[in-house]
């Protein structure tokens, strides 16, 4: 519990966390004001009746880069070498003094990546729905008991997403690789999309799968994957990559 | 009695001095062939990934260069961290202190660190961009749409230009930021994310960077008020200059 409140601490200290959380609520938002608008220019002349049903949560999608910045800074933040002036020290061999379990250290620390990036998707999610309702007023589709698990799902996607991250930085103990990675495959046409229009299999990679969560109206979909199945799918992947994960944290050199 | 000559050096060598000095840097820096390295392996793997979706008929063309080329759109990512790395690679660790103590001036600093960098993207650009398309050549085959050969260097020259341009868009943004992870952030989220979102919403969008320097390579649309791929090379060579030009007066005015 102690070494949860020092990597919530940590996590809360770090300039790096809040331009995520910065980007995670106004990516989002600022594209639904964008999208919600066109979408409202095309009912008003008469080219839409109702507005797309994945209004919103084809943006949170987006947003998730918020959650990828959060994982990677989290664990990349404790490998960054001070200068030479001020002893060449890595923030690891502190943490690791303190908490020399390295199980309970990387415990404690995915627990803060998911708890931070799940109060993030929660706040995003508010923000972008907010926004398409006050854009497309009675236009919007009406939330209703079927909005709930969905919502969930962008939840579960961005602490998945976080921890995904999380896992492959302690893995390549850097920041720009994963980083580079997650963000370039964030974008409109994803290489995993890509990838889907290929082999079909690759529609169980996990952010394809993950998205399955909450989005209903996947484009040239290639496979019908239920929103259960995709969750339980992504929770394969994020599983075995911190299993691997935390084998190569506790059996090499910081 | 002879005076002793004080030992000066032209502006001429001072700056071929400073280039060289930059070149040095740069090729025994091992992130630089990690990144290029990385880059050149996934380009092709992705082109044979949009060769296969184009034999599918899912991409909507059976262009060679222009399925060939598509793949620039994510590998130009690597470029990008190229870019970043070369700038910020110097603020690590108090890197900058030496290079300012042998070289006093900034401005001619970093514009042989662009010129430098410039030297050693090029060809790594220009075998990107060739890659792509011979493989698309090679598994299309006769099933390729024609095209005429002028139509294919320009877009192979464009590809290479662009992606030149935009790595120095990314060390000149990385001397301002002077943080690797944040100069990434920044560049990624715009070219990724941003970028191709204003491009739908937004027609002034265009004009920037990343839609002008589209239009160098990629396939223009046929209709009005479209930039050419001459006015994007102008367009983004002219972005890159200003970029530069603002992170050298930057790099001037503040402290190391």
């Amino acid at each position: 519990m102690k070494a949860l409140a020092a990597e919530a601490s940590k996590l809360a200290s770090l300039p790096a966390v809040w331009a995520a959380t910065a980007a995670g609520v106004l990516v989002p938002g600022v594209v639904a004001a964008i999208t919600a608008s066109s979408a409202l220019g095309a009912i008003d002349r008469g080219a839409a009746v109702t507005a797309p049903i994945d209004t919103g949560y084809q943006e949170l999608a987006f947003g998730v880069v918020g959650a990828i910045i959060l994982g990677v800074v989290a664990v990349s933040s404790e490998y960054v070498t001070e200068s030479a002036e001020s002893g060449g020290g890595r923030q690891i061999t502190t943490s690791l003094t303190a908490v020399p379990s390295r199980l309970r250290f990387l415990l404690a620390k995915t627990a803060a990546i998911a708890i931070g990036a799940a109060m993030l998707a929660i706040i995003a999610a508010g923000t972008t729905m907010g926004v398409v309702r006050v854009v497309l007023g009675e236009h919007a589709p009406a939330l209703g008991a079927g909005d709930v698990p969905r919502l969930a799902g962008v939840a579960c996607y961005w602490t998945y997403t976080a921890l995904l991250a999380a896992g492959i930085t302690v893995l390549t103990r850097h920041g720009v690789v994963p980083l580079a990675v997650l963000v370039a495959n964030t974008s409109v046409v994803s290489v995993t999309y890509l990838l889907t229009r290929i082999a079909p299999p690759a529609n169980y990679l996990p952010d394809m799968a993950g998205v399955r969560m909450f989005i209903r109206d996947l484009a040239g979909s290639t496979a019908e994957i239920g929103p259960l199945t995709g969750g339980l799918v992504m929770t394969a992947w994020v599983t075995a990559l911190l299993v691997i994960a935390a084998i190569a944290f506790t059996r090499r050199d910081a | 009695m002879t005076v002793p000559r004080q030992a000066t050096r032209t502006r001429g060598r001072e700056a071929v001095q400073a280039l060289v000095a930059e070149l040095s840097k740069l090729v025994s820096l091992p992130a630089t062939w990690l990144t290029l390295g990385g880059t050149l392996v996934v380009n092709p793997v992705l082109a044979i990934a949009y060769t296969a979706a184009g034999l599918h008929g899912s991409t909507g063309t059976t262009s060679v260069p222009d399925i060939g080329l598509a793949p620039i759109g994510y590998t130009q990512a690597g470029f990008v961290i190229l870019g970043v790395l070369a700038a910020c690679s110097e603020y690590t660790g108090g890197q900058i202190r030496t290079t300012l103590t042998a070289m006093p001036r900034r401005a001619l600093q970093l514009t042989a660190k662009h010129l430098a960098l410039a030297i050693v993207v090029l060809p790594a650009a220009a075998i990107a961009a060739a890659s792509g398309v011979v493989i698309a050549a090679a598994v299309l085959g006769g099933t390729a749409a024609p095209v005429t050969a002028g139509r294919a260097a320009g877009a192979l020259s464009g590809a290479a230009a662009y992606l030149t341009l935009t790595t120095l868009i990314s060390a000149a943004v990385g001397a301002l930021v002077r943080r690797t992870l944040a100069a990434a952030v920044v560049l990624l989220g715009y070219l990724f994310i941003a970028g191709p979102l204003l491009r739908d919403h937004v027609s002034a969008a265009k004009y920037l960077p990343d839609s002008a320097g589209f239009a160098m390579w990629f396939p223009p649309a046929d209709e009005a008020g479209t930039v050419t791929p001459v006015h994007g090379a102008v367009l983004l060579t002219a972005w890159t200059a200003v970029l530069i030009a603002v992170a050298v007066s930057g790099y001037r005015r503040l402290d190391v």
